[in-house]
């Protein structure tokens, strides 16, 4: 045990982003001349990545999401809600058929497309998880989006669009290259309370414009869109509503930052 | 309930249906029991859907897991001999059971035993661990859910956390 175990709960809250700005500082204050409580710090983050890659989820059986749904119109319908479901035995055969069906149509266009995007947001949920950790998070820390921006000239071979959000609780807290489906990639962190938020973004393939689509691993959401310039997948472990409004943030920055380019 | 409400319904309900599933079967521990909890739990959620209102600060995912939890645990009142908390094999049989290749053994072997180490914790410690960890609530959210304070959140996390990494090494 650490001879420290009083620090053990406020590590955890610190690693969590749930310890208050003071004892945050304080407490790395110590773990700068506390090589016990480092190690600590460290196995912790070691966990905290096993779990977060190992530890499984579960999707919910598209029968069980059919029934759902069947039992929100039955109430709609009824007006009053239904005890149980009674038609739990009939759902059961239709919403297979159903799902089959589905399957068996759009599996086999599917499958490989997604194989493509699942390996793709797999890496980049690493690459967040892995900015998390001390000291990863921005190899270039600034809120000045012009000193952001010029930071990744020479870098990069694209000039990655920067904006500031501080005035909508968005703040720039950096950017970084990172290393996302075989390629350098510009990373920009912004912030939100205590939640960090990665943006990815490369240069788009022709003509592949679409988006945005969401998904949720392992209690992170992670929206990605394509614009006629750019591929962005956007990641971080802040709810739902306000990662979309963050993402539409920087959707309405870009369409009106577009000056027609002459390629 | 009118039609709009069921889009509200399904806007508000349906984008957390797995992470109520992925709740619900590590409370469980069961495939068939978690269906059955999530089933109940979104009945109940459509009853009293007309008092969620979504207003700044209440998170949709932290109310439907909140009623996920007390669904499964008001099941387990009414199954007395389901109560133990010891892992048992057989429930988590069905995991492997179809995938007899060694191969796919090995490359799930990792995944297999952080779930087995989680399901074997105490349920406090189990779900503050799948709320955090898996689900991403915030403390704050967390204490919502399982109805005790902040502080007690942040004392059964780091002692989860303590636990499961003596049980991985």
């Amino acid at each position: 045990m650490s001879p420290h175990s009083s620090y053990e709960a406020q590590l955890d809250a610190y690693l969590d982003g749930e310890l208050a700005a003071g004892d945050a500082r304080e407490l790395e204050t110590h773990l700068a001349q506390c090589p016990d409580c480092t190690r600590f710090r460290d196995r912790r983050l070691e966990l905290r990545a096993a779990i977060v890659t190992g530890a499984p989820t579960f999707e919910a059986p598209p029968a069980l999401r059919e029934r759902v749904r069947a039992a929100g119109r039955e109430a709609a319908r009824g007006a009053r809600t239904p005890r149980h479901f009674a038609i739990r035995n009939l759902w059961r055969p239709l919403a297979l058929a159903a799902s089959l069906a589905v399957v068996a149509l759009g599996s086999w266009t599917l499958a490989r497309q997604r194989a493509a995007v699942d390996a793709l947001a797999d890496d980049v949920l690493a690459s967040h998880v892995r900015s998390l950790m001390p000291g990863h998070l921005t190899d270039v820390p600034s809120s000045d989006q012009h000193t952001v921006k010029p930071w990744f000239n020479g870098r990069l071979d694209f000039s990655p669009p920067v904006y500031d959000f501080a005035g909508r609780g968005y703040p720039l807290l950096g950017g970084r290259i990172d290393y996302v489906g075989g390629q350098p990639v510009a990373a920009l962190v912004y912030g939100r309370r205590q939640h960090m938020i990665n943006v990815f973004l490369w240069p788009a393939a022709r003509g592949s414009a679409g988006g945005p689509a969401t998904r949720t691993r392992q209690g992170y959401h992670e929206l990605h869109w394509t614009t006629g310039d750019y591929t962005y997948w956007v990641v971080s472990d802040l709810g739902l509503a306000e990662l979309q409004e963050f993402a539409q943030l920087l959707r309405q920055a870009d369409s009106t930052a577009a000056v027609p380019s002459p390629r | 309930m009118e039609s709009s409400a069921l889009a509200r319904f399904e806007a508000v309900v349906l984008p957390h249906l797995d992470a109520a599933y992925t709740l619900a079967r590590y409370l469980t521990r069961n495939a068939q029991d978690a269906e059955d909890i999530v089933q109940d739990a979104c009945l109940r959620a459509l009853k009293y859907f007309e008092g969620f209102r979504g207003e700044e600060g209440t998170s949709a995912r932290a109310w439907l897991l909140t009623i996920v939890r007390n669904t499964a645990y008001s099941a387990r009142g009414h199954r007395r001999g389901e109560a133990a908390t010891e892992f048992d094999e057989t429930l988590h049989s069905d995991a492997i059971a179809d995938e007899h290749p060694e191969a796919a053994l090995l490359r799930t072997a990792a995944k297999e035993s952080l779930g087995r180490a989680i399901d074997r914790l105490a349920p406090e410690f189990r779900e503050v661990i799948v709320l955090r960890e898996l689900e991403g609530l915030s403390y704050k959210e967390i204490s919502d859910v399982t109805g005790v304070p902040v502080g007690t959140v942040m004392s059964r996390l780091s002692r989860a956390r303590a636990r499961l990494q003596e049980a991985l090494t």
